[in-house]
C-alpha cells in the first residue's frame, strides 16, 4: 500500500514538472505582454527596460527554473496587470469557483446518479426514454450555448434571474460566500446549471449502462431467486457494484468541472480563477497564467492520486493482485 | 450650493421608493490601475477622468475649458504657458490643492517609470510662482501645449508620498494601483480589480454637479452577448461597446437606446518601405514593389472603401482620407477626398511599376484589437485580388502583433491610430515623422516611411503659434503624404454605446464616459 502511494506521488510530481515546462513553453506563443503595459506613446527604450526589468530578455529555461524555484516556496510573482501578487488574487477569486464548482458538482452527482438508476430499473418506460433523449442535448450543446440561452430564457425574457455576476457576498473570515444572500444564491442557479449539464448526463448515462450490466449478472438473478425486495437488490447489490467506474470518471470530472468553469465564468462574468485566467491571457498575465495551471494540474493530480486509492479501498480484487505480484 | 441640492435629493429619496440614481455601467475592459501615470490607455484614463482632474478639461465637445487652473497664458515670446490655479479646490482626502501639487505631479507623470512622460518632452522646467500661479517652461513655442495636457492628473503630493507612491510602479504596484485621491467630481468607494469599481460624488466638489446619481458601479464584462443580455435584462444601465451586429436588433428595442459617434481612430494600411525585398511573396523575392509609390496608389484604388463600411461595418463608420478624422485640430480640409474606388486605374498603375500580372505579399491583420478587423482584412483581401494583388492574410492577437511588426514580418499592415492630442500632429509625429530612437520620433513608423520635407516641417508644426501658418504647413504634410500614399486611410471606426431609454450621457469622440453628464430619468 504504501509502495503504491510512494510510487504514485513521485510519478505525479514528474506530471506537474513537465506540465509547468510544456505551459511555460507555450507562454512565448500568446504575445508580448510588454505592450499592454505601455501606452501608445512608448519608445523603444521604454520596451526594453520593461523588459529586462520583468526578466522577460532571459532565456527561456532559465526563466522556468526561477518560476519554479519561487513556486515552490508559495511565491507565484506578481501579476503584470494589477500589479499585486498572485497568490492573493488567486485566493481571492478561489471561492467564487469552488463554491460554483461545488454545486454543480453536487447536482450533477445527485441528479446523474438518480436519473442513470432511474432509466436501468424502467428503462422501457416512457419517462426514461424521454430523459435519455433530452441527455442527448447535454451532452451535445456546448457549454456557452446552454448558458447564453438560459441568459435570455430567464434574465432578458423571464426576468427572474441575474443575467450575470455572483450577487451580493458575505465575508466569512477570508471567505467570501454567496452562500448567504438571496442575490447571491440566485445567481448561482443558472451559471451551476450550465456548468454542470454536461456533468450531469455523462453520469447519468454512465450509471445507466453500468447498472445495465449488472443487473443482468448472476449474482442479482440469485439475489432474487432468495427473495430479497427489489429495492435491496437494487441499492445494496447492483448500485454499488455499479459504483466504481462511476466514481472513476465522477472524481475526473469533477476535476474538470473546475477546469471547464471557465467558459461558463466568462458567460456569466463569473469573478472566479477561470475568468481570472481568461483575462490573464488576454493581457499576456504569465505570472497569473502560470499560477492557474500548476494549480489545475495539481488538482488534477491530486484527483487521480485519490481515485487511486479509493479503487483500493472499494475494491477488493484490486488489494488481492498487488499482493500477489509482490 | 450643494447642501440644497442634496437636501432635495434625500427628500425625493425618502418620497419616491425608486432608487434612480444608482448607476451600474459595463465596459469590455477594467481599468488596470487607478494610478493615472501608470498607463496611458483609454480605459484607465476614461475612467479616472471622473476622479482625477487636470489643469484642463475637455468640455462635451472635445474643446479644452478651465478645470484646476482658471486660466493660462503664453509667457513672453513662447517661453511657457502660464497657469492660473482655482483656489479653495479640495482633494478627496480633505487637503488643499496647491501649487505644489502640480509641481509634484508633473515631477511624477514625467518620470521614467511613468507612461506619461511623452506628453512633458517639450518641457524644459515648471516654476512654482505662487501658491495659485506654475509656469511650465518648454524647449521651443508650444501651441497645443495646453491641449496635450489635458489627461495629466493632478494628484496630492502629501498623500502619494505619506503613501509610498511617489512614483508609479508598473510592475509591482503601490497604493496608487488600487486607490485614488483627486478632486474630481467621484471619489473611488471600492476598488476590485477584475470585478467591480464602486464610484460616490464628492461632496467637496468645486463644480456644479450635473448629473443626478448617487452611486456608480463599473463592472467589466468581457463577453458581449453577456453584455447586451445584461443591459436587456435591466441589471445594468450602460453597455460600452455594443457589438456592431446587434446594434440594429438593439435600436428596435424601445427599453434600451444606442448612441452612436465617430471615434477619433482612423483605420489604415501601412507598407514596408525601408525593406529590400518582400518577404511572403511567391514571386517577388528580390524586390519591395511598395516601395514604388504607384503600387501604394494601386492598392488604394482597388479598395473599395464604401462597400466595405456598408457591409462589414454595416453603415456604421466614415471614410477618411488623411491620418486624422475631420474632428480633429489640424485637418486638412483641402485633401478631404479619398482616392476613388478605380480597379481600372490600379490596374494600369501596377503595369506602369512593371507588375501587370500583379504579385503575392503578406497581410498583416489584428483580429481581437479593432471593430471586425479580421472580416475588413478579409474584404480588402478580396479587394485587392481582382487587380493581381493576392494578399496572404495572416490574422493574429493583438499580443502577437505588435511584436511581429516591430520585428518588420509584414509586406503590408492593418494599424488603427487615434491621435491623444486631438490634433494632426500626433500621428505625424507617430507615423510618418523618420524613425529616430533618440529624439522619440516615429515610433510607431513599422515601414520607415522618410520624408525630408515632413521631417523639416515637424518642429515647426510643433512650434508655430500662428494657428493659418501651422494649418499652412499641415497641409503641406497631409499633401505630402497623401501623393506619397505613405499609408492607405481607409475609414474612422465608429464608437457605439448602449444604454437603458431611461439614460441620458453624452459620447465623446475618445471613447471616455464622463460620469458629470449622465443623468438617469
Amino acid at each position: 500500500m504504501l509502495a503504491f502511494v510512494i510510487q504514485r506521488i513521485v510519478q505525479s510530481a514528474l506530471v506537474l514538472l513537465v506540465v509547468g515546462l510544456v505551459a511555460f513553453s507555450m507562454f512565448r506563443f500568446v504575445g508580448d505582454p510588454i505592450d499592454n503595459m505601455l501606452g501608445q506613446e512608448r519608445t523603444q527604450a521604454d520596451i526594453d527596460r520593461l523588459r529586462s526589468q520583468l526578466g522577460l530578455d532571459q532565456p527561456f529555461p532559465v526563466q522556468y527554473v526561477k518560476f519554479l524555484g519561487n513556486a515552490v516556496q508559495g511565491n507565484f510573482g506578481v501579476s503584470y496587470r494589477q500589479g499585486r501578487p498572485v497568490s492573493d488574487i488567486l485566493l481571492e477569486r478561489a471561492p467564487a469557483t469552488l463554491e460554483l464548482a461545488a454545486v454543480s458538482g453536487f447536482l450533477a452527482i445527485l441528479i446523474g446518479i438518480g436519473l442513470g438508476v432511474f432509466t436501468a430499473i424502467r428503462r422501457e418506460g416512457f419517462a426514461a426514454n424521454a430523459i435519455m433523449s433530452l441527455s442527448l442535448i447535454g451532452v451535445s450543446l456546448p457549454t456557452f450555448l446552454i448558458g447564453i440561452l438560459l441568459i435570455y430564457l430567464f434574465s432578458v425574457e423571464l426576468g427572474w434571474l441575474p443575467s450575470f455576476g455572483r450577487g451580493d457576498t458575505v465575508r466569512v473570515g477570508g471567505w467570501s460566500t454567496g452562500f448567504l444572500t438571496e442575490s447571491g444564491l440566485k445567481a448561482l442557479i443558472l451559471p451551476s446549471i450550465t456548468l454542470g449539464l454536461y456533468q450531469m448526463t455523462l453520469i447519468m448515462r454512465l450509471v445507466r449502462s453500468e447498472m445495465l450490466e449488472v443487473l443482468r449478472q448472476d449474482y442479482i438473478r440469485f439475489a432474487r431467486a432468495r427473495g430479497l425486495r427489489e429495492r435491496a437488490v437494487n441499492f445494496r447489490h447492483a448500485l454499488k457494484n455499479t459504483l466504481v467506474p462511476v466514481i472513476t470518471v465522477t472524481g475526473l470530472q469533477l476535476g474538470s468541472i473546475i477546469a471547464f468553469a471557465i467558459i461558463t465564468e466568462t458567460v456569466f462574468q463569473w469573478p472566479g480563477v477561470g475568468l481570472l485566467f481568461i483575462n490573464a491571457i488576454q493581457f499576456v498575465d504569465i505570472p497569473v497564467m502560470a499560477a492557474y495551471l500548476m494549480l489545475i494540474s495539481v488538482m488534477f493530480v491530486g484527483i487521480n492520486l485519490i481515485v487511486d486509492l479509493l479503487y483500493f479501498s472499494i475494491d477488493p480484487r484490486l488489494r488481492a493482485d498487488r499482493t500477489k505480484a509482490h | 450650493m450643494h447642501r440644497p441640492i442634496a437636501a432635495i435629493a434625500l427628500f425625493l429619496g425618502l418620497t419616491a421608493p425608486v432608487l434612480a440614481e444608482e448607476f451600474r455601467w459595463a465596459e469590455t475592459t477594467d481599468p488596470q490601475t487607478m494610478d493615472p501615470h501608470a498607463v496611458n490607455s483609454t480605459p484607465v484614463l476614461g475612467f479616472l477622468n471622473n476622479v482625477y482632474e487636470g489643469l484642463v478639461r475637455r468640455d462635451r465637445d472635445m474643446k479644452i475649458e478651465p478645470a484646476l487652473a482658471v486660466s493660462w497664458e503664453p509667457i513672453g515670446a513662447g517661453e511657457g504657458w502660464r497657469f492660473v490655479l482655482r483656489q479653495g479646490v479640495k482633494f478627496h482626502d480633505g487637503s488643499d490643492f496647491t501649487a505644489e501639487d502640480v509641481l509634484f505631479s508633473y515631477e511624477r507623470a514625467s518620470s521614467e517609470q511613468a507612461d506619461t512622460a511623452s506628453w512633458f518632452a517639450p518641457v524644459s522646467e515648471v516654476r512654482v510662482v505662487d501658491e495659485h500661479t506654475v509656469d511650465i517652461m518648454t524647449t521651443s513655442p508650444n501651441p497645443i501645449f495646453p491641449d496635450s495636457i489635458a489627461n495629466w492628473m493632478i494628484l496630492d503630493s502629501g498623500w502619494a508620498e505619506a503613501n509610498n507612491a511617489a512614483r508609479p510602479d508598473k510592475e509591482a504596484g503601490n497604493h496608487a494601483t488600487l486607490n485614488a485621491n483627486g478632486t474630481g467630481p467621484f471619489r473611488v468607494t471600492a476598488r476590485e480589480p477584475g470585478l467591480r469599481t464602486v464610484l460616490e460624488p464628492f461632496d467637496g466638489w468645486w463644480d456644479e454637479a450635473t448629473h443626478n446619481i448617487t452611486r456608480a458601479e463599473l463592472t467589466p464584462i468581457q463577453n458581449p452577448a453577456t453584455a447586451v443580455a445584461a443591459l436587456l435584462s435591466g441589471d445594468i444601465d450602460f453597455i460600452n461597446p455594443v457589438p456592431i451586429q446587434d446594434t440594429e436588433r438593439l435600436k428596435q428595442n424601445p427599453d434600451v437606446k444606442v448612441i452612436q459617434g465617430i471615434e477619433a481612430r482612423v483605420i489604415m494600411l501601412g507598407f514596408p518601405h525601408e525593406a529590400g525585398a518582400l518577404k511572403f511573396s511567391d514571386e517577388v523575392s528580390d524586390a519591395n514593389p511598395f516601395a514604388d509609390p504607384r503600387v501604394r496608389q494601386a492598392v488604394a484604388h482597388a479598395i473599395n472603401v464604401p462597400a466595405i463600411l456598408q457591409t462589414i461595418m454595416r453603415g456604421n463608420a466614415e471614410e477618411v482620407s488623411q491620418l486624422v478624422s475631420p474632428a480633429m485640430r489640424g485637418y486638412s480640409d483641402a485633401h478631404a477626398a479619398r482616392p476613388a474606388y478605380d480597379p481600372e486605374q490600379a490596374r494600369a498603375l501596377l503595369a506602369e511599376a512593371g507588375y501587370p500580372d500583379g504579385f503575392s505579399f503578406g497581410l498583416k491583420c489584428t483580429n481581437d484589437r479593432y471593430l471586425n478587423d479580421e472580416s475588413v482584412c478579409q474584404g480588402i483581401t478580396g479587394m485587392l485580388a481582382q487587380v493581381g494583388l493576392r494578399a496572404k492574410l495572416d490574422a493574429m492577437p493583438v499580443q502577437n502583433y505588435w511584436p511581429e511588426l516591430r520585428a518588420d514580418n509584414f509586406d503590408m499592415f492593418l494599424l488603427g491610430w487615434s491621435p491623444g492630442t486631438f490634433d494632426a500632429e500626433h500621428p505625424i509625429r507617430f507615423l510618418v515623422a523618420t524613425p529616430d530612437e533618440e529624439a522619440k520620433l516615429g515610433s510607431w513608423n513599422f515601414g520607415g516611411y522618410s520624408s525630408a520635407r515632413i521631417d523639416e516641417l515637424l518642429p515647426l508644426i510643433q512650434s508655430e503659434i500662428d494657428e493659418t501658418k501651422r494649418q499652412a504647413m499641415l497641409d503641406e504634410v497631409a499633401g505630402i503624404v497623401q501623393d506619397d500614399m505613405a499609408y492607405v486611410p481607409l475609414y474612422v471606426q465608429p464608437l457605439i454605446w448602449g444604454a437603458k431609454a431611461n439614460i441620458d450621457l453624452t459620447q465623446r469622440p475618445d471613447n471616455f464616459f464622463i460620469l458629470r453628464w449622465v443623468t438617469v430619468n
